[in-house]
């Protein structure tokens, strides 16, 4: 862990996750770029999966959130109840204040 | 901008869910040993082999099975990093599959 | 062909074993496996011992280990509660070696139940659950379980009243989660060792409610 990171969003934070239209190996799913929902919670720092993909290893970890979604934000067709969410872990730098 | 990943399949329309119990073969629970003993040794990473993944054509990725994209993944894996050559490799495979049996293979 | 009844045990000197099953054909991708296999191990990348020792450390995975800790955690609240708070070190306290940077317990209440799916791939807690089922790592679950969890529960023969949430998990980086279910009713006099009994493996993702205890008849 790194131990120094700050985080940049608490739990609860409304947050965007931005397209960062980048191409390769990213952990983003295309169903919640451009969404809004808010912090679940902040899990530490991890790996980066966009650096280990290509074999690079062993550079400092970055911020990773778990960020919950109302599944009528996610989807134009849902069919459930008001209440349901899902949730997911987004890094940092794919998200922005909302 | 860029494309989505063939296996960015989160919301896709899809089919019945296929429900019915496949236990892993002794090869494929060997593929995941081995897969996992050469994480263990360094020579790659799952990040590595799920971006290989993620650079198969669509219809290959469609047409592929779980462990088959495994093997497929890293047999790729080995070859770009010289730890087996693609000349090799074919040949030895070519060499089981027309032996058609698994015996003289340690 | 070869009768593997007749091959050394495993652990002993002897062919490295390849197949348990004579009856199944060679396949290309099994073939090109064997193939690589044979080149690493020439090549003094790998050893034969190295591969059975981690296939006999794979198997001792299973969906066991969680249903362990879930019927703990149903008969010691403060178990249950370092169960939420840390489910890697909960696991660890029982002997059970997790080893996933992080394991999330999620909690099945009367208002909400919980699903997990790994859209991108098929990342699963195989430390402790051993490999995930068929079923998890299609390409039919992966899509649906996301956009229609409700159809997809119903497929499994789950239906829950709108007051219920549903919430999916997309386990989509480092992180791992195990789904705790409701204890069953009537199961309140189990012991642990029963109650573990009740736990079966699609209830670990939420594709499943525990079985329901055994009624005396009326």
């Amino acid at each position: 862990m790194f131990a120094d990171t700050v985080p940049a969003f608490a739990p609860g934070d409304r947050v965007r996750v931005v397209d960062l239209g980048k191409p390769g190996h990213v952990r983003t799913p295309f169903y919640v770029r451009e969404k809004t929902g808010a912090i679940e919670e902040y899990c530490g720092t991890f790996d980066n999966p966009e650096e280990r993909g290509y074999g690079r290893v062993g550079l400092n970890p970055i911020p990773l959130y778990r960020v919950r979604f109302r599944q009528f934000d996610l989807w134009p067709d849902y069919d459930g109840s008001e209440r349901d969410e899902l949730v997911l872990e987004i890094y940092e730098h794919w998200l922005a204040a909302a | 901008m860029a494309d989505r990943l063939v296996t960015d399949i989160g919301g896709t329309p899809a089919g019945a869910i296929p429900r019915e119990e496949r236990e892993p073969l002794f090869w494929e629970r060997q593929l995941i040993a081995t897969f996992n003993v050469l994480q263990q040794h360094g020579v790659l990473v799952i990040d590595e082999i799920r971006r290989t993944v993620e650079e198969m054509p669509k219809e290959a990725y469609d047409e592929s099975t779980f462990y088959g994209r495994r093997v497929e993944a890293v047999a790729d894996i080995l070859i770009k990093k010289g730890v087996i050559t693609a000349e090799e490799l074919e040949e030895r495979t070519r060499e089981i599959l027309e032996s058609g049996t698994r015996d003289h293979v340690r | 062909m070869a009768d593997t009844n007749q091959h050394p045990h495993p652990h002993e000197h002897g062919p490295h074993p390849t197949r348990e099953d004579d009856d199944l054909e060679l396949t290309a991708a099994e073939a090109k496996f064997l193939a690589f296999k044979s080149l690493l191990m020439e090549k003094g990348v790998v050893t034969p011992a190295e591969i059975q020792a981690r296939m006999a450390v794979n198997q001792k995975s299973g969906y066991h280990h969680a249903a362990r800790m879930i019927a703990k955690a149903w008969t010691d609240p403060a178990y249950k509660a370092r169960l939420m708070d840390d489910a890697k070190a909960a696991a660890i306290e029982l002997g059970i070696e997790v080893t996933e940077a992080k394991l999330v317990a999620l909690e099945n209440t009367p208002e909400r139940h919980n699903l997990v799916v790994c859209t991108l791939c098929s990342c699963y807690p195989r430390s402790l659950l051993g490999e995930p089922p068929a079923w998890y790592v299609s390409k039919a679950y992966r899509s649906r379980a996301v956009r229609e969890p409700r159809k997809v529960l119903r497929e499994f023969g789950l239906d829950f009243p709108d007051s219920v949430e549903i919430m999916v998990h997309d386990s989509n980086a480092d992180l791992r989660y195990v789904v705790v279910p409701m204890q069953p009713e009537g199961s309140e006099a189990m012991t642990e060792g029963e109650l573990a009994g009740l736990v079966t493996r699609d209830c670990v993702v939420g594709a499943a409610l525990p079985t329901e205890p055994n009624r005396a008849p009326a």
